[in-house]
This record gives C-alpha cells, structure tokens and sequence, in this order.
C-alpha cells in the first residue's frame, strides 16, 4: 500500500510536470472513461469500423514478453508438435532480443504477426486463404489453404509457421493441423466474445489493447500521447501491433 | 518457307526406347511414392522448416517450368522471326515444352501442404496474387502449345500457324516474367526484392530451355539413328551462348545494383563472400561451371564442329542454371531475414541466424520425380505424333 | 452398450453400421434439425457456418462443428482410452459412418475430434470487465499505472 502511495506521490509530480508542456497524462485520464468496447453480439458479423490494435510497452516488460508468448502457447497449443524438429515447430509469437550494433544497448520485445493493414501475406496468398478481416485481423482461413507457404515467403517478420505433422487434441477453439499456415490471429475467438487476446491478459500492465480506429480509445490516446513505432517502419505495412520504446 | 518441304515421322518404339521409358516412368513412380509419404506424414521428414521453407523441390520445379517457356523459344524464332532453320524444329520444341511444365507443375502442387485440395487452387483466385496468375498463365501456356502443335502438324490449319505462334511467344515471355515476379515482388526479402530478377529469368529460361532441347534433340537422333547435321548444332551452339551470356550479363547487373541498396548488403555479402556452400556454389557452381566453361566450350575453335563439346556444354549450362536457382532460392531464405537494420537479433525462432537447410531423399525423389515425368511424357509424345524431322543432315538445311 | 454393440456389427461386417449416436442421446432427445434433414444435409450446415465464422465471425453455437462434437462425441470410453476419428474401433460418431460411406474427411485434421478434458486455463479479464486492467473500461486505474505508462519511454531499459 505504501507502495502504492509513493507511487501516487510520484505521480502527481509527474503529472504536473507534464502537464506544463505536454499532453500525456491528461490525455490518458481522458481515455479511461472513453474506452467501450462492447462486446459483439454472436450472430453480427464484425465490422470495419473497428480496427484492433496492441500496443506494447517494451521497458515495463519485465520479462522481455516471455509470459506472452507462454500464454499464447497455452491458449493455442502451439509449440510442442511431437516429431517436429526444433526448426520445423510453430512459432507464433517469440521474444526476440535485440542489441544494437553501435551502442550495445539491448532489449528484448515479443514478436507476432503484426496484423498489417496492408499485409503481404494477404497479397500474395493464392487462394485467398490468407485474409484480413473487417476489423483488421490478419488470420488465415485453413480450410481453404493449400499449403503452398507463399505467405511465409512475403511476410516480413516471419509471423507464420507451418504445420509439419499430423495432430490431435487441439484447442477445440483454435483448430489447427497439417500442412497449413498458421500465424496469431489476435484471439479471435475471444474478441468474439469481448474478452482480450491471451497475451495481452499476460502482461496487465504493459500492454494496451484496443480499438485504432476510435479516436477516443485508450490505445489511440496513448499512441497520441506516447507515439508508438512499428518494426520496419520503412515497409509501410501499417502494422496494427505497435511498441513503445523500441 | 523451306525450299525442300521436311518430312517429319514418328519416333520408332525400339527397345532402347522402351528400355528409357521405363526408367523415366521408374524415376516418376519414385516422386510418387514421396508424395504419398508426404502426404500422409507430413513435411516433417523433408528437410524443409519454417525458416527454408521453399527447397529443393520448388527448385527443381522452378527450373522445369523456366526451362519449359525457354524450349518454345525455338519454334517461336522459327514463327515469330521466320528464321526458317528453326522451323523443323518447332513441333519438338512445343512438345518439350509442354512436357517440361507439366513435370514442374506436378512437382509444385505434389509439394504443397494441401495437395488435395488443388480444386481449391482452381475455384478460389485472389487476382491480388502473383501466384493466382501464374495458375493461369501456366494452364494457358498449355493450351497455346497444344494449339500451336495443332497448327504445325494439321495441315487445314496452316493459317493459322503464325498467329499460334505468335501468341504463344507473347505468352511465354509472360509466363517467365510471372515466374521470376513470384521471387521479385517479396518486399520482405532482401535477396529478391529487385526488378532485374525478372529479365533474368527470361535469359534463364532462354538459356535453360535450349540447353535441354540441345540434349534431348541429341540424343533422340542418336536413339532413332537419324542424321542431324552441324549446319542445326552450330546454329544452336551459338544461340546457347548468346542466351548464356545474357544470363550472366543480368546476374551481374543485380548483383552491382544491389551494391546501392544498403538493405542488400548483408546479404550480398553473405552470398558473394561468407556463405560457405552457397558462395561456393555461386562462384564454382554458378559462375564457373555455368557459365565461363560452357561458353569456352563453345568459342573455343578447336572445338567447332564437335558435337560432344556441345553436348557437354549444355549440360554444364544445365547444372550451372540449377545451382543458379538453388543458390537463388534457398540461399536467397537461409540469410536471415532483417528485423532491425543495424542491430542484432537473437530468438528461440533463429531469428538472426544463417539457416541451414540440407535436403532429404523425400526431396530429391519429389523433384527427380518431376524431371522423370517430364521425359517421360516427351518420350511418349513422340511415339504418338509425328515431331521429329526425318532428318536433319546438312544437305537438307543448306539451301536457306 | 447400444455402441458396443454398434461396433460389434461393424466387426461382423453385417451390413450398415449403426451410427454412434449414444453420447448425444444421453444430452438432447433432438438435434439442431430434424433428424432426417441433418443425415441429409449435415455438411452443407457446416460449409456456410464454416465461411461465416471464419471470414465474418459470427460464432452462433447451432451449426458449429464444435458443438457437433460436444454433444456427439465422448471425450473417453469407459476404459478411459481417447476417442478419435482415426481410431480403428470407428466408434468416433463421425467415422462410424464415414468409413462406411468411404467420404473422406479433413475436418479433423485441424478441428480437435472430442471435447477438451483438461481445461483450458481461465482468463478472468474481459474488455468489459471492471476488474483492474490497463485495457479495462471505466475505472480509475491506479494512478501508479499511469504513471509507469506515461514514463516509460524515459525508464531505459528494465530488464
Ligand atoms: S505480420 Fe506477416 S503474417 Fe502478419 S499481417 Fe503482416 S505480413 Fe501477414
Ligand atoms: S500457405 Fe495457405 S495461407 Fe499461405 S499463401 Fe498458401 S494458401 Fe495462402
């Protein structure tokens, strides 16, 4: 509790001082009571006025996205493939550490797919199997997948595996099998239902999940206040999962 | 056209014959049984992964399919050019062509994940994709080369020759740039991202096809005991080395305009100087045994006239074109790819790390599989229809 | 019993198998349609319920092969061995027939072929949950969270 105080203490100071010259601190008390996000009602179908975004805090993780990535695991059931060689498991989502040639300086983020809003995978797939959907999820629609890996080939940050074996007992909520593309899908299956990706969950306090395309969303007012980088920004894909201080 | 009208004939079902075919269709049942393993198991026992995850068989069937629009090219300078000397040769070449696609095409769907699923291919097209386009234009290429056979071997429909011929050199070259477009338009990918590599596949394939037509041409009159003459070897001799030296020529300027482009060096570097295998493949394979050796095989005068230095010639072309693709395809995968310019990279995905990638017997029984397909159904082709000039000695040539 | 007794006429090859259908039975007296309708057409309700979950996600329970299996299919026999459609006993609800009509099925190459047993693990956040999360709405989060939030990018690294 005292904890917490000193905190607030600390908080206060903060705030005054950002208050002088800039906005981030009141923006964020604005968004609290601006988020809703109601939950979609089951049988509509989802809608292109929203476009789900993630924006990840790469300093207040404190274990570099490990605990993401292990409940992406859990929630999918990904990454124990039993004759998989190390090389051919699925891997939808890792931690990569990054250190900087010059400087030195290292830090470790979650990588995923970064759903795109203009993602190449989607482009080049054949079939169309490879799709974005109304509200900006990059997923792949498996029954319609070939299997051809074109996809994996134009992703550029190698969001997607391949499913080497034959497999059983999946998730019953998150199907997936043999000889067919894969990659993190943002949960889908529990945006549906109004609850948040699996990952985010993981990591409370460094991750905000939301709506990108309401400007009055805790994530846009964050991304306003605090930017929010993508990795390769050079590629101009427009990713939907974005970091900060990276 | 020609002032001695070419009488063409079937090829004699001789016991040699049958002896070959047999083994092609032995080597095709080999592909076949991969497939079935493949399909049942899983790519888990290739040596494919999530990070090679095109390999040997995308390399073989990329270098069918290359080879296949390049053996058209010889009927098309016969039609589209009217080089009359060519034109004897034009049936041949629209049947190998046809037999080379359809082995890289069976290997290409028989490696996919989802080969059940081809109907699907069929049924759902994203016109966005490159490789939508190339169902299509690999299906039509087909259907112009039936066609153009059509109008060569009837003779009611002789009109209609040059325009068959026409449209299916116009294909053809689409078809080849669509091919190298699948490896050009991968923004991600540092290695391929880059607008020479269709061209280059264009002199590839011209390069390719003829090699393989040369050999084939070769070694069916040998097979059926026909004459051919220096006056067609020499022609194509020097075709080969021109389509040679326009191939090496543009890998050249893709590896110099990459020299500009600060995302490529990496990977230049990696592929011209540290890459182990792939830099000697590159430079032994590719430039050396691909490239420089056939084509002093080939100007080299005391070699004019000599039908096995031609012959040995193309088969380096051959084997230089596919470690050219090999280095292309796989080398172009095993660099990692670039997250974060000017830093290093380190994760339980390999993830800034040089990949390796060693092919297993599933592999090269799935390509070798396609390849004996291929000669296989060439083989059948010219049992069944008449292609091939009775002959093809000097005497009967001379007189354009 | 009705199913041990299934598979043993399948064992005798004497003619039609029975379908499995003793798991459902014991949930519901009814399908989601008639009967009749369901032998008939089962497919074709899954084809279009497949296409609007995926591409729209419309997850409506009626026609999702996950109910399917939920209600059709014991996660175990009584020996406590797993159920699977590629099992060679052919008691899966789906195989019992399948293999009979020789229609081959990639359903289950990707679907999980009986309930899930083990739970999974229980998220407790919900978008619209009150309880505290940085993406929850309409709370006054602690003021220490916005704090870390707001400073973050001047932390340096904490790792
Ligand atoms: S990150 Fe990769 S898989 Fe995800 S949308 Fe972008 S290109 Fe597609
Ligand atoms: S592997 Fe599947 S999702 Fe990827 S491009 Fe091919 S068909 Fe599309």
């Amino acid at each position: 509790m005292s904890q917490i105080n000193a905190y607030r203490r600390k908080f206060m100071a903060a705030l005054s001082g950002i208050a002088a010259g800039g906005l981030a601190s009141g923006v964020i008390l604005r968004s609290v009571q601006a988020n809703d996000v109601p939950a979609k009602p089951v049988d509509q179908p989802v809608s292109n006025k929203v476009r789900w975004g993630m924006l990840i805090d790469i300093n207040r993780l404190t274990d570099g996205g490990a605990s993401m990535v292990e409940a992406c695991k859990r929630e999918h059931g990904w990454g124990n493939d039993p004759k998989a060689r190390p090389e051919q498991q699925a891997q939808w989502m890792r931690t990569v550490k990054v250190t900087d040639k010059l400087t030195k300086h290292s830090f470790t983020l979650p990588v995923m797919c970064q759903h795109c809003a203009e993602p190449p995978c989607v482009d080049v797939c054949p079939t169309g199997a490879s799709m974005k959907r109304a509200d900006g999820i990059v997923q792949v629609n498996k029954h319609i997948c070939i299997g051809c890996r074109y996809c994996m080939m134009a992703c550029p940050y190698k969001a997607r595996s391949f499913v080497h074996e034959n497999l059983t007992d999946q998730q019953p909520h998150s199907p997936r099998g043999i000889g067919t593309v894969e990659s993190c899908n943002l949960c889908v299956h529990r945006i549906d239902k109004g609850q948040l990706p699996a990952c985010v969950e993981a990591a409370p306090n460094a991750v905000i999940f939301g709506d990108l395309n309401d400007p009055n969303s805790r994530i846009s007012q964050a991304m306003k206040a605090l930017g929010g980088s993508q990795i390769r920004a050079d590629l101009g894909l427009n990713t939907g999962v974005r970091y900060l201080g990276l | 056209m020609s002032s001695k009208t070419i009488v063409y004939s079937e090829l004699r079902a001789s016991k040699a014959y049958y002896i070959l075919l047999s083994i092609c269709f032995a080597i095709a049942g080999l592909g076949a049984i991969s497939f079935f393993h493949l399909e049942h198991e899983g790519h888990y026992v290739t040596g494919m992964n999530n990070q090679i995850v095109w390999g040997l068989p995308h390399v073989f069937a990329i270098f069918l399919i290359v080879a296949a629009s390049g053996a058209l090219n010889i009927a098309s300078i016969g039609t589209v050019f009217s080089k009359t000397i060519y034109q004897p040769l034009g049936r041949l070449s629209a049947l190998l062509a046809i037999s080379l696609l359809i082995g890289g095409l069976a290997i290409l769907v028989l490696d996919l994940g989802h080969a059940d699923r081809l109907i699907i291919a069929m049924t759902y097209y994203n016109f966005k994709s490159i490789f939508a386009w190339n169902i299509i234009l690999y299906n039509g290429f087909l259907a112009l080369c039936i066609l153009y056979i059509w109008t060569m071997q009837d003779r009611k429909l002789k009109a209609f020759y040059p325009y068959a011929g026409f449209f299916a050199f116009s294909w053809r070259l689409i078809l080849t740039l669509g091919t190298g477009s699948i490896f050009g338009f991968l923004v991600s990918r540092a290695y391929y991202n880059s607008a020479v590599l269709a061209p280059l596949f264009i002199a590839l394939s011209f390069a390719l096809g003829l090699a393989v037509f040369i050999i084939l041409l070769f070694f069916t009159y040998r097979l059926d005991k026909r004459e051919l003459g220096d006056v067609v070897l020499n022609r194509l001799r020097y075709l080969l080395a021109i389509f040679v030296a326009a191939a090496m020529f543009l890998e050249l300027a893709r590896h110099l305009t990459a020299l500009y482009i600060a995302q490529r060096q990496g990977v230049e570097q990696f592929i011209l100087l540290d890459g182990g295998i792939y830099t000697l493949l590159f430079w032994v394979g590719q430039v050396l045994v691909g490239g420089l050796i056939p084509l002093s095989l080939i100007f080299c005068r005391a070699l004019k006239n000599n039908h096995w230095s031609l012959l040995l010639a193309s088969i380096l072309v051959i084997i230089g074109g596919f470690v050219q693709l090999y280095v292309l395809i796989v080398g172009g995968q095993v660099y990692p790819l670039e997250l974060f310019p000017n830093a290093e990279v380190q994760s339980s995905f390999f993830d800034g790390e040089i990949h390796a990638y060693a092919p297993s017997i599933w592999e090269w029984m799935l390509g070798l599989g396609g390849v004996g397909l291929a000669l296989a159904l060439f083989l059948c082709g010219m049992v069944a229809l008449r292609f091939l000039p009775k002959s093809l000695a000097d005497s009967e040539l001379v007189a354009h | 019993m009705l199913a041990l007794f299934a598979i043993a006429l399948v064992g005798c090859d004497a003619g039609v198998p029975k379908s499995n259908l003793a798991p459902a039975k014991a949930k519901a007296a009814q399908c989601v349609e008639p009967t009749a309708e369901m032998r008939k057409n089962h497919m074709q309700y899954l084809l279009v319920h497949r296409d609007k979950t995926v591409i729209e996600g419309i997850r409506t329970t009626k026609h999702s092969l996950n109910e399917c299996i939920n209600c059709h299919i014991a996660p175990t026999r009584e020996d406590g061995s797993a159920v699977h459609y590629a099992d060679e006993k052919k008691d899966h609800f789906c195989a019992s027939c399948h293999t009979y009509v020789g229609v081959k099925l990639d359903c289950f190459q990707c679907h999980a072929d009986r309930p899930q047993v083990a739970g999974t693990i229980n998220y407790q956040h919900k978008l619209s949950s009150n309880t505290y999360h940085l993406s929850a709405k309409g709370t006054q989060p602690n003021a220490s969270d916005l704090l870390w939030l707001g400073n973050s990018q001047n932390q340096g690294v904490t790792q």
